[in-house]
């Protein structure tokens, strides 16, 4: 029970961003990613997503032994796989409510059982509105949120807390096997990144979800223990290790680790 | 707290087994004041308007209004008046297709119901009644309101006969009315609302809706058109309003026309001083439909905020015309129309706002038109500005686009199929002017039909 990558080599425009990721994220197990800007992190997560920029010209990456590669990027969300970004995108018009609503139902399955031509009108590929609502609610409250969000346009004049906040909101209600948080500490300060850490500790517990938490700097990692460090440079892993790696990585920088390849 | 008020139709010797059929012409003009026992100055009103129109050629396609909407595939020759008598027990008894439509009834100060231009249904609450507020239909209103309405009556810059022939086809034709009058000072309570349905045998639409609010009142009316329509049928519509001095004013504006339907309409808004008037435009039927919309602020301190939203799919063709005119000083007008293109479709936006000389001062004008493309479908869009004044500002502006990837991507990764992320996407581009309409009943029902067109 895992997301498994295997000799994942990726490209963007004809470019080699990623030059052979092995690396193994086991149900409740906590990974980090650590790496300097432009070494390739954020591809390795949008990779893992689905986004269509992103070419994969070797490897593999399994879920729980399924392929995920001819998975569409909807279909890796249902199957498990979440992606808390570094940049929410705004989506101005969809209030935060109907969009929460159509992804829980969607990732819980109610849009399969329902005919295409009844569609819309009934809403009856929606999760059923009271049942939703009482979870919400209750979701809403373990993130110390207002409910005159819901109203609001989905990210939209969302401050950097307001937006991390709503992504663990959304990892809470989809319930994942596996998440990536791609840097979410940033943009957060030392109250909002306490609250989105406890969010996402006690959410691992419940679900017994596998984390790779991908970084630039420890200061999440003080808040989210990791089980396995990996240390990311120029498109490969090139150091794992435990927890203690951390600290090295810290006070040394990531210079100690390219003298090491060298 | 609801009561039906006095529903007796006018006796024309019709019944639904015998309606009848008018092809256009000088005697059903006649015939028309005679069934309705019109006054003499309507009469004669609607003789020198049949004149006009047989004197009149249809609009020249080389005139900037007509020439991206061609009007030989109008089914011009199919015209017809249809007088059918249709008395509703109630609101139960409307087809389940347009009950829909109407509001819950304790949600409305009043509901007024035409059904192939017969007065078929009408509610009016009785506080609202009591002081002084009428919704009724405009036949039954000219015996009521007659001096009023010869007061006012197709007097405006687009709203007269002459404009051109399909405002003449109404003024000397036009079958079934909706009439507003709100005394000055008084608030209606909640909002109004107006349906102008048409069955298999509707015919030609030729509805006629006139709204005067006096000064200091304030009325919401929320009019709703439906068709179901055998055969391409024409709508020749119009609509006058009054804002008197501080008055406020909501129209909402629906239709959902069959996919048979062919329409021309004229609508127009005189706002007076200090008067604010608010328009909600909602398009989503028809096969060709060509509106001119048009506020004209005419004193000091008048405002209107002008919005509207489409959603055309398969090969509709969506034609506006808007027009912002500012005659006096420190008036605002506001314009936002948004558009939502699928399949093969066609919109056309032609925006003019005209400053005159004499509104020189703190006068604003603004005009926005954004075209959401789904597919190779087509938006024109051609803002215009006449500014004839100084310390005037004046802002206007086009946008054709289509859905972003990374919005797209972001709710594909929550689970959204492809289709459903668009639809999201597509619904949340015409939210904003969704919200300035009353009533979540209306608001929802506007929202799953669109939700359910995305299928089609």
């Amino acid at each position: 029970m895992a997301l498994e990558i295997r000799d994942l080599h990726v490209a963007v425009e004809g470019k080699e961003i990623l030059k052979g990721v092995n690396l193994v994220v086991e149900r409740g197990a906590t990974n980090a990613l650590m790496g300097p800007n432009g070494s390739g992190k954020s591809t390795l997560s949008y990779t893992l997503m689905g986004h269509p920029k992103y070419e994969i010209t070797r490897g593999k990456i399994l879920l729980d032994g399924a392929s995920l590669i001819e998975m569409t990027p909807d279909q890796r969300a249902r199957h498990g796989l979440f992606l808390a970004m570094q940049y929410p995108v705004a989506v101005s018009g969809v209030t935060l409510y109907s969009f929460l609503h159509a992804a829980t139902s969607a990732v819980r399955g109610y849009g399969e059982r329902t005919p295409t031509a009844t569609r819309g009108r009934l809403n009856s590929h929606l999760m059923p509105m009271r049942e939703f609502r009482q979870e919400l609610n209750e979701k809403m409250a373990f993130m110390e949120m207002d409910p005159a969000f819901l109203q609001r346009y989905l990210n939209e004049g969302f401050s950097g807390g307001e937006k991390k906040r709503a992504e663990i909101l959304q990892m809470a209600l989809l319930k994942p096997k596996i998440a990536i948080l791609d840097e979410t500490d940033s943009g957060l300060d030392i109250d909002a990144l306490r609250l989105v850490s406890e969010g996402i500790n006690t959410l691992q517990k419940d679900l017994n979800m596998g984390l790779l938490v991908i970084t630039h700097y420890q200061r999440i990692l003080n808040y989210i223990h990791p089980d396995v460090v990996h240390v990311f440079v120029d498109g490969r892993i090139v150091k794992t290790g435990d927890a203690k790696l951390v600290d090295v990585l810290e006070e040394q920088g990531y210079e100690w680790v390219r003298q090491g390849m060298g | 707290m609801i009561e039906r008020l006095d529903e007796s139709l006018p006796d024309i010797g019709v019944t639904p087994q015998t309606a009848q059929i008018l092809a256009p012409g000088p005697k059903s003009v006649a015939l028309l004041s005679d069934l309705y026992d019109e006054p003499d100055w309507m009469r004669q009103a609607r003789h020198e308007a049949w004149q006009q129109y047989e004197a009149m050629d249809l609009p020249d396609p080389k005139e900037e209004a007509w020439r991206r909407t061609d009007l030989k595939a109008y089914p011009l020759d199919s015209l017809r008046v249809v007088l059918s008598a249709r008395e509703l027990d109630g609101i139960y008894d409307l087809p389940p297709c347009w009950d829909y439509a109407l509001a819950p009834v304790d949600q409305v100060s009043g509901a007024l119901v035409h059904c192939n231009g017969a007065r078929t249904y009408a509610i009016m609450r009785r506080d609202d009644a009591l002081s002084g507020v009428i919704l009724e239909d405009l036949h039954i209103a000219l015996k009521t309101h007659g001096d009023l309405i010869r007061g006012t009556w197709m007097r405006g810059a687009t709203t007269r006969p002459g404009f051109n022939k399909f405002t003449a086809l109404n003024a000397a034709l036009w079958h079934g009315g909706t009439f507003i009058h709100v005394p000055a000072g008084v608030r209606v309570a909640r909002p109004l609302q107006s349906l102008v349905a048409l069955d298999a045998e509707g015919g030609t639409n030729l509805h006629h809706t006139l709204i005067i609010a006096e000064p200091g009142s304030r009325v919401t009316l929320i009019q709703d058109r439906v068709s179901q329509d055998s055969q391409p049928e024409l709508n020749a519509e119009v609509v006058e309003i009054y804002a008197g001095a501080g008055a406020w004013v909501r129209y909402v504006s629906l239709q959902h026309w069959s996919e048979h339907r062919y329409s021309v309409t004229v609508q127009e808004a005189r706002v007076a001083e200090n008067a604010n008037f608010v328009w909600v435009a909602g398009s989503l039927g028809g096969k060709m439909t060509k509106d001119f919309l048009r506020s004209d602020l005419v004193a000091e301190g008048a405002r209107s905020m002008m919005a509207g939203f489409s959603f055309v799919h398969s090969d509709q063709h969506l034609d506006q015309s808007t027009y912002q005119h500012h005659r006096a000083p420190n008036t605002h007008s506001d314009l936002l129309y948004r558009n939502i293109l699928k399949d093969q479709t066609r919109t056309v936006f032609y925006g003019m706002i005209r400053v005159e000389p004499e509104a020189s001062g703190n006068t604003m004008a603004y005009q926005a038109n954004n075209n959401l493309l789904l597919s190779d479908a087509r938006a024109h869009a051609i803002p215009g500005l006449e500014i004839l004044a100084n310390d005037v500002r004046c802002s206007h502006g086009a946008t054709v686009s289509r859905i972003d990837d990374e919005e797209r991507f972001y709710l594909e990764a929550r689970g959204l199929p492809k289709p459903e992320a668009q639809s999201l996407i597509a619904q949340g581009f015409i939210r904003p002017i969704i919200e300035r309409m009353p009533l979540a009943h209306i608001r929802q029902r506007v929202e799953d039909e669109i939700a359910e067109r995305f299928w089609l």
